[in-house]
């Protein structure tokens, strides 16, 4: 398979990735949009149930915005890895995957999954205390992801000065 | 770096231009001005072979330690 053009695995990468995007877009918006109507929950339900045949429980728990700023911070961290997965497919359509930007980019994926996993835990003791229904476990499987990231950022760093080597020599 | 590239003076010595040198040599100008500019991060054993032969010079005269940012062969 081809590693960059039509029909190659990059490009069936970026078109997914492209779809993943879109899709990452509107849960943000949704979960915005959550986050920022939270605080008048009750006082719209209360509009509600002025309504015939209309009962709405218009009680909002510390629980409640718990879930909604995990789910806040997962999304917008899966939108940042997603972005700049994209920018990397981008550099390699362009025939310059090893360069000084792609290492960047790999190092700041690597920080968003570390600050992923960090919230995890930060929502997940929330959690503990105002028993809302985030989990508190540590994958090792993530973690290595992780590592597995900022190696091939270092790697990338290598290639981006070894290429620069090569160009410059004459 | 500390080495720097002599490369425009011994063309002036010679009389000789970086298209001529890059048509004799077959190394492309626009790596030429790279070695001439200083920008070169490494010569090729045959490439500073060509211009030597091209130049008839030593290769001390293209290439110079500079301490200190002082050159020391001048």
């Amino acid at each position: 398979m081809r590693a960059i053009g039509k029909g190659s695995l990059s490009s069936i990468l970026a078109v997914g990735l492209h779809v993943t995007r879109v899709i990452l877009w509107i849960m943000l918006g949704l979960v915005t949009l959550a986050l920022i109507i939270l605080p008048f929950a009750p006082a719209i339900a209360d509009l509600f149930s002025h309504s015939d045949g209309i009962n709405i429980d218009g009680v909002v728990d510390a629980e409640d915005f718990i879930k909604v700023s995990y789910a806040f911070v997962t999304t917008a961290v899966m939108l940042f890895v997603v972005n700049r997965l994209l920018e990397i497919l981008k550099a390699l359509r362009f025939g310059s995957p090893f360069v000084k930007e792609n290492a960047d980019r790999f190092r700041g994926i690597g920080y968003a999954l570390l600050m992923g996993e960090g919230a995890k835990f930060a929502f997940g003791f929330l959690s503990l205390i105002f028993d809302a229904d985030v989990e508190l476990n540590m994958t090792f499987l993530a973690w290595l992801a992780i590592i597995t990231v900022f190696v091939l950022a270092e790697v990338f760093r290598e290639g981006a000065r070894m290429k620069e080597e090569q160009d410059l020599t004459v | 770096m500390s080495i720097s590239v002599k490369l425009d003076r011994v063309l002036l010595d010679r009389g000789m231009s970086l298209t001529e040198l890059s048509e004799r040599v077959g190394v492309t100008i626009a790596n030429l001005s790279i070695l001439k500019t200083g920008k070169a991060k490494a010569i090729r054993f045959s490439t500073l072979e060509a211009i030597c032969k091209e130049l008839d010079c030593q290769p001390g005269d293209i290439l110079f330690f500079d301490d200190d940012g002082k050159t020391t062969a001048d």
